[in-house]
């Protein structure tokens, strides 16, 4: 026996001498029978069939034009340039516009595509092929037009802050799968944090540990302090561990206090954390056909993730949004209930470089529509789309007119669109949700022709599918039954788009 | 009837063996809160059928109860029916009568059907302590708590050990572990005094403000940042230092309410009064462009009256924004009446307004500078002996050769043929209307014999002109040229210019820069003469037939030309001409300050008096505080249609909530009076509120567990005789925080011991009897505190600027801000957490982890979570691995072997000392580590490293690190 190995068994001695003179047998306590798993005895009276499993979200922060990738309109193209009739601007409130603007036509090329002959743009090729899988509403309304609000109200159902975010809700609902791994995970792109920044994962009044826990792909740790010290190994954290949980334990036998024994279970899934989530993060580990799907290359960090103004840096092949496309895939394949992705700089008015209709918008469509197609296929092909919801919008859309406060004419790379929140497109896919078009909007896309979709009729769709009742499930607050589709009865399940 | 025996709540079971009358509060009005008054409650827009239940001869005008007998009661009948169309609530709403509740609505009619106020809008009265007799302790906290313990067979714990009654009361107290001192003291002294003497000694230190201004700030959605989009930063901390100040002074409860609520509104309020009302201005602006100011500023508005009904009286009124409230009387023009006293500020989503608030150092400087002065300018007026003789003699000379003299004779060549003229005074008149621009050639006869030493331009305003709107002046360039008597001419260098007045970029000094786009101006004060200087580098000794040249480009244009001036040479020194106006009259001052030599000495000092003066100004923070609009200015109050705040419906006036009375006649029927309402013995609820709070702070959960909602929808107190009993204790000994906390620390109840057993649990899983003392997490600047506290590194600094210790990189990624991170690396680093900057889009995320909020809006509580997230924090964090670090060193220092080096990092953390067994398994730790190491050494030292030291002992690094994140330290014993 060499020395090493000497040491070790005195130290197994140790070991057993202390859980012998603790009274305590070794591994006495199941820990798998004191995670976090919210225990429900009874089914609660929201919980009803789930058609989808999990959700994938993925919101472009600042909005994109629905009239350059999907609401065709030609009407408005033949009135290009003129100006606005005055029943559109008058008792209405703009972010930015001012006076009298000018219309303006679609900057994009429309064609029909898929059996569903849907009208998709040059914009959006990838997407165009898997165009029946989507259901693309072109008629959804908000009630709010600045962005922090308007992303507020579509994620939280309150444009205040404070609120639990949607995720929250139905981490709260129905827990995580994998215990392993958070029930909620953000993931950024885009060089910033949306508007309304990380209240948009809070867990408002949700106690916290329904907060989303953003993952960071931009080289430091994938949550934040999940590695060990620079110079701790993870042998040495395994030891630092034991000898908490061993202590603990000795403190649980003299006070009896049931948290201590959560305590000690909560650190080891900490431990065991450190070793799974890098294991999910790291897309390394899919086939080069995979990445080539996504258009993903693993360990890349884009300069424009840390740069103080990235739209300036945007070019057409940054794969950081679909690196976290393939890794949303990852995390619902492993249990993550809720994935959010943001990506920001889609908010294109036009008044300053890297925010324009014309120049802006075709690059920000490159980074983020292969991987979207490439998240639809791949789910396909591995059997977990009818289970995985996705949601893909805005905060809002963007106005048929051209925005006028800094240029009164159509300027290459100045092209741009203020906020609209009268109409606009979003779409679902997956997840129990029907393929093919849904809704109309006027001649010019301003108003809905027919079929309007609330952000409430959004938000109850996505709880219904996931299993939850939107109208039942609720939680004590404020002297209310807070919703997330709010106190009153407008929101309604869309039966209409359902598979 | 069996049934109900089942139900072990407390309260029921009484019912169910039928040994009481059925109580309406605490039995019927649950059920009705629960099941009826959604439809057939207050709130007369949702109100069905025209059923109103919560109000007794509304129920029996319209048939639903009949007192006595309850199966001729159409609400029994209707509960109990088998046809679906008229069962109630209705089926489809999937909600339903038990047997149990049917029973006891069966029951409280039969014994006549009485109705009672909700409890919490009750006046409190001192309830009866008589039963003191059969309690062993002499505490009315305890005999409360003894009473319901024995009604449901428990018992209380013995009292905790000596060092954990230590521990626990210093950190509920001051929100770190004992002192070295403190400790000593403690153990030295083995009186019956010595624990309360440990108390007083807590609750005057400065550490007591620290730790209960936390909870406040939670209240007061305290932030360093503006929130929304652009979420800039915010200037509000001597706020966060007035609530520390004011809980150190044990500032009365009442007074404190006020201040901050409308000391602004007090009889000549003190600026720290003033200083208070920022409460409010904790609300969050939307900076984000293209936003409507007004929907904000009414978001603001309603907040504050949230907060406020929130914190005080611990009601929900936000629903009635939008509809009168379903279950607590409070209708939506309640709302809007008490909203109408909060809708009078200044303040529209902006910043303003702001006023400078002053430290107390700032203030006691200001003091001494203004006192300084003014003896510095009596000095001055009592002028030194022999002044006026020297005086009269000095001024003498000017007699003979005036200051500046004007020059005459003036030839003009002008690019736009202008022509001069000049009048008795020396005054130069353009004779033309004025050209868009120009540029001169002016000469000008000099005195014979006298040497020049200066130049001097003086400009008059201009009379109006049709022509050109701005009276402005520009003099792009200025150049001279002596020509001697033979026509020779000298190019003379113009230096030191100075200007009594220069428009912002236009300085004085850029009329003679060489470059013909800048130049002297003055907008926006063209409207006044104007003076500037410039010395000759060299005297010029001009003789008979000397002449000066001028060239004046003047070439801004819009006519920006020189109209009526006068040219002026000096025959003085440099330092005696001043660019003022009229310098003649000015002698005075010019002999005080340049010439005679005490008075110079005390200008000298009055001038640096002055600029320290303005740099300390410069420095006071300014801070948004509460303003009431001017009479003239009032906004008008309507109600908000659905709350929608463009949708305006009847004009309201200020009142509080119908259901609490009115203002009295003679009270400011305005913030004043809602705040002194809010604190008088009329309102029912505000002391219940606070001393409710108090007590949830040191046992986890509140009498009323619902602390922000005392309305029927809340949870019943657990011991509502022990919170009348307190919440009247706080109010009659003059609302002292510091009394009612000792008050309760001094209890048995509080100082017996944590340790439970299976029994326990089962009987009262979350302690809410109080068979064991409180012990639960510590929060998450505790956690922070503790940790910097016993390795030594804290820094034990009262107020200030908030500050950054280190947090990971790339955290803040704020849209269009350009707020940086900087990673504190002197002694803030070390901070308490109270002090950490709050971005509300961005929360410092250890605090957050550890379920601290981030400022956006009144966070009554904090729900307490328990994660892996917090595991890594405090394993892997910068701050816990520095304070592990500095605990090594300590530890290191302390003993020759391991094993006593351990031993007293134990105790430095825990306060109490190791037992053998817990030694035995740290030094296996320490063993562990040390063979980890041994081959290692470079990995021992990244890991000293991280743990921010150069050279130590990487193995006791380990161990404090296991020490650090031990549940008993995390957790209050």
């Amino acid at each position: 026996m060499n020395l090493s190995q000497k040491l070790q068994r005195a130290q197994a001695d140790t070991r057993r001498q202390f859980f012998a003179q603790a009274g305590l047998g070794l591994g006495a306590i199941a820990l798998s029978s004191l995670l976090n798993q919210e225990s429900q005895a009874a089914k609660p009276n929201w919980q009803i069939p789930a058609k989808a499993k999990n959700i994938i979200y993925l919101h472009m922060a600042g909005s994109p034009s629905q009239l350059e990738l999907f609401d065709h309109k030609p009407t408005l193209s033949r009135l290009h340039n003129t100006e606005c009739p005055k029943e559109y601007l008058e008792g209405k409130r703009f972010a930015f516009i001012r006076g009298v603007p000018k219309m303006l036509g679609s900057q994009a090329q429309f064609k029909q595509h898929g059996e569903s002959g849907q009208w998709v743009s040059n914009h959006l090729p990838n997407l165009s092929k898997v165009i029946d899988d989507l259901c693309v509403i072109r008629t959804v309304h908000t009630e709010q037009f600045n962005h922090s609000p308007a992303q507020l109200f579509m994620h939280t159902g309150n444009s205040l802050l404070g609120y639990p975010a949607m995720g929250s809700w139905v981490t709260y609902g129905l827990g995580s799968e994998n215990e392993n791994l958070p029930g909620f995970v953000v993931l950024s792109s885009g060089g910033k944090t949306p508007s309304a920044g990380k209240s948009l994962w809070g867990s408002g009044f949700l106690p916290t540990v329904y907060q989303g826990v953003q993952c960071r792909t931009d080289g430091g740790d994938p949550i934040l302090f999940l590695s060990n010290p620079d110079g701790m190994s993870r042998a040495g954290r395994r030891k630092t561990i034991d000898a908490i949980a061993d202590l603990n334990r000795y403190q649980h036998q003299h006070i009896g206090d049931p948290e201590t024994l959560t305590r000690i279970a909560q650190y080891e899934l900490s431990f065991r954390m450190q070793m799974f989530v890098p294991e999910v993060m790291d897309i390394g580990k899919e086939s080069k056909e995979t990445l080539e799907l996504y258009g993903a290359q693993p360990g890349y960090v884009s300069e424009a993730e840390s740069a103080a103004d990235p739209r300036r840096l945007y070019k057409g092949n940054d794969p950081t949004f679909a690196n976290n496309c393939l890794l949303a895939r990852r995390l619902v394949e492993n249990g993550v209930r809720f994935v959010q992705l943001y990506d920001w700089g889609w908010d294109h008015h036009g008044s300053s470089p890297g925010e324009s209709i014309d120049e802006t918008l075709p690059i920000k469509c490159q980074q983020t529509e292969r991987a979207i197609a490439g998240l639809i296929t791949d789910l396909k092909q591995r059997g977990l789309f009818d289970e995985t919801l996705i949601v893909w919008g805005g905060e809002f859309g963007r106005t048929p007119m051209m925005q006028n406060n800094v240029n009164k004419d159509l300027k290459k790379g100045f092209v741009g669109r203020d906020h609209h929140p009268h109409a606009f497109t979003m779409w679902m896919a997956g997840g129990g949700i029907r393929g093919g078009a849904y809704g109309q909007t006027d001649d010019i896309g301003y108003y809905i022709a027919e079929n309007p979709v609330s952000v409430r009729d959004l938000q109850a769709t996505i709880l219904h599918q996931i299993g939850i009742d939107p109208h039942k499930f609720s939680f004590p607050y404020q002297g209310l039954q807070q919703r997330l589709i709010g106190p009153t009865e407008e929101g309604r399940v869309l039966k209409e788009i359902l598979a | 009837m069996i049934a109900l025996t089942m139900l072990a709540l407390t309260g029921w079971l009484v019912v169910a063996q039928g040994e009481e009358k059925i109580s309406f509060n605490q039995h019927v009005r649950p059920i009705l809160a629960k099941h009826c008054f959604a439809c057939h409650g207050f709130d007369e827009q949702a109100r069905e059928g025209d059923l109103q239940l919560d109000d007794r001869a509304a129920a029996i005008d319209a048939g639903a109860i009949m007192p006595g007998a309850p199966e001729q009661s159409e609400l029994i009948a209707r509960v109990v029916t088998d046809d679906a169309d008229s069962i109630m609530p209705p089926a489809d709403s999937g909600d339903a009568l038990t047997t149990q509740e049917i029973e006891i609505l069966r029951r409280w009619i039969r014994e006549g059907a009485g109705y009672q106020q909700h409890w919490a809008f009750h006046p409190s009265r001192r309830p009866s302590t008589s039963q003191a007799g059969a309690n062993q302790s002499p505490h009315a906290i305890d005999w409360f708590v003894n009473e319901r313990l024995k009604a449901a067979g428990l018992t209380a714990n013995e009292p905790a050990d000596r060092i954990t009654q230590l521990r626990r009361v210093s950190l509920d107290l001051t929100g770190l572990p004992p002192t070295e001192k403190q400790i000593q003291a403690y153990l030295a002294d083995d009186s019956e005094k010595a624990y309360e003497r440990l108390v007083d000694e807590l609750l005057a230190s400065d550490a007591y403000g620290e730790h209960w201004a936390r909870p406040w700030l939670d209240l007061a959605r305290y932030a360093d940042t503006k929130g929304y989009e652009k979420d800039r930063p915010r200037i509000i901390w001597r706020y966060r230092d007035w609530v520390i100040d004011a809980l150190n002074q044990d500032m009365p409860f009442d007074q404190f309410t006020i201040e901050q609520l409308a000391g602004d509104l007090l009889a000549d309020p003190t600026p720290d009064q003033i200083l208070a009302t920022a409460f409010h201005r904790n609300t969050m602006e939307n900076d984000e462009g293209g936003t409507d100011d007004e929907e904000f500023r009414v978001a603001a508005v309603k907040d504050r009256v949230d907060t406020t009904i929130q914190v005080w009286m611990g009601l929900t009124m936000g629903c009635a924004k939008c509809h009168s409230h379903k279950y607590d009387p409070i209708s939506q023009q309640d709302y809007y009446r008490l909203y109408a006293f909060f809708n009078q500020t200044e303040d529209a989503d902006r910043q303003q307004p702001i006023v400078p608030t002053p430290t107390k150092q700032q203030q006691q400087q200001q003091q001494s500078l203004e006192t300084e002065l003014q003896t510095l300018q009596a000095e001055l007026q009592r002028l030194p002996e022999g002044y006026t003789e020297a005086w009269q003699s000095w001024k003498k000379q000017f007699d003979d050769q005036p200051l500046w003299v004007a020059l005459k004779g003036p030839q003009l060549e002008s690019e736009q043929q202008l022509t001069l003229e000049q009048d008795a005074e020396g005054v130069l008149h353009v004779q033309q209307e004025l050209p868009e621009k120009d540029t001169w050639s002016l000469t000008l006869a000099l005195p014979a014999d006298q040497e020049v030493t200066a130049l001097r331009l003086e400009t008059l305003p201009k009379p109006k002109s049709t022509k050109w709107q701005d009276p402005n002046v520009v003099i792009n360039e200025l150049q001279a040229e002596l020509i001697t008597p033979d026509g020779q001419s000298q190019r003379l260098k113009l230096v030191r210019p100075r200007a009594d007045f220069s428009q912002r970029n236009w300085e004085v000094p850029k009329a003679i820069d060489g470059d013909p786009k800048t130049g002297w101006a003055f907008s926006p004060n063209a409207a006044k003469p104007h003076a500037a200087i410039f010395d000759f580098e060299k005297a010029i000794k001009p003789t008979a037939g000397s002449q000066l040249r001028l060239k004046i480009v003047q070439q801004y244009g819009i006519g920006l030309v020189l109209r009526d001036f006068k040219v002026s040479v000096s025959s003085y020194a440099s330092d005696w001409l001043l660019a003022e106006i009229h310098p003649q009259a000015n002698l005075k001052r010019l002999f005080q300050r340049t010439v005679y030599e005490p008075t110079i000495k005390l200008h000298q000092r009055i001038e640096s008096t002055r600029k320290q003066i303005t740099a300390l100004n410069q420095s006071i923070p300014k801070t948004p505080i509460m303003r009431e609009l001017p009479e003239t200015r009032r906004r008008e109050t309507k109600i908000h249609v659905r709350g929608n705040f463009l949708d305006r419906g009847d004009v309201v006036s200020g009142a509080i909530p119908s259901a609490f009375g009115t203002l009295p006649a003679e009270a400011p029927q305005n913030r004043l009076g809602v705040a002194q309402w809010l604190v008088s013995p009329k309102n029912p609820l505000t002391a219940r509120v606070a001393v409710n709070r108090v007590w949830a702070q040191l046992f986890g959960i509140g009498l009323v567990e619902t602390e922000e909602d005392f309305g029927t929808q809340g949870t019943l107190p657990s011991h509502p005789k022990l919170l009348d009993w307190l919440a009247v204790e706080f109010r009659d000994n003059g609302w002292s925080q510091k009394q009612l906390l000792k008050t309760i620390v001094l209890s048995d109840t509080y100082r017996q011991s944590a340790v439970t057993s299976a029994a326990k649990i089962a009987a009262d899983p979350r302690n809410r009897l109080y068979s064991r003392g409180p012990r639960f997490r510590l929060s998450a600047e505790e956690v922070r505190d503790q940790a910097l506290a016993v390795s030594g590194l804290l820094t034990e600094r009262l107020g200030g600027p908030s500050v950054m210790p280190p947090q990971p990189d790339g955290v803040w990624k704020s849209t269009y801000s350009g707020e940086q991170w900087r990673n504190a690396t002197d002694d803030n680093r070390y901070r308490r957490g109270l002090y950490t900057y709050k971005k509300r889009t961005s929360p410092y995320p250890a605090m957050l982890t550890f379920d601290a909020g981030s400022g956006e809006v009144c966070q009554i509580r904090r729900i307490r979570t328990n994660t892996p997230l917090q595991a890594l924090v405090t394993l892997n964090d910068t701050v816990y691995l520095e304070a592990a670090g500095a605990l090594a060193k300590h530890m290191q220092a302390a003993g020759e072997t391991p094993r006593e080096q351990i031993a007293h990092g134990f105790s430095r953390v825990l306060i109490r000392p190791a037992q053998a067994i817990e030694l035995d398994r740290l030094l296996m730790v320490y063993e562990q580590f040390a063979d980890l190491y041994k081959d290692q050494p470079e990995q021992a030292k990244r890991f000293l490293k991280s743990a921010g030291l150069e050279d130590g002992d990487p193995r006791l690094v380990a161990v404090a690190n296991v020490l650090l994140n031990l549940d008993e330290t995390l957790t209050k014993p």
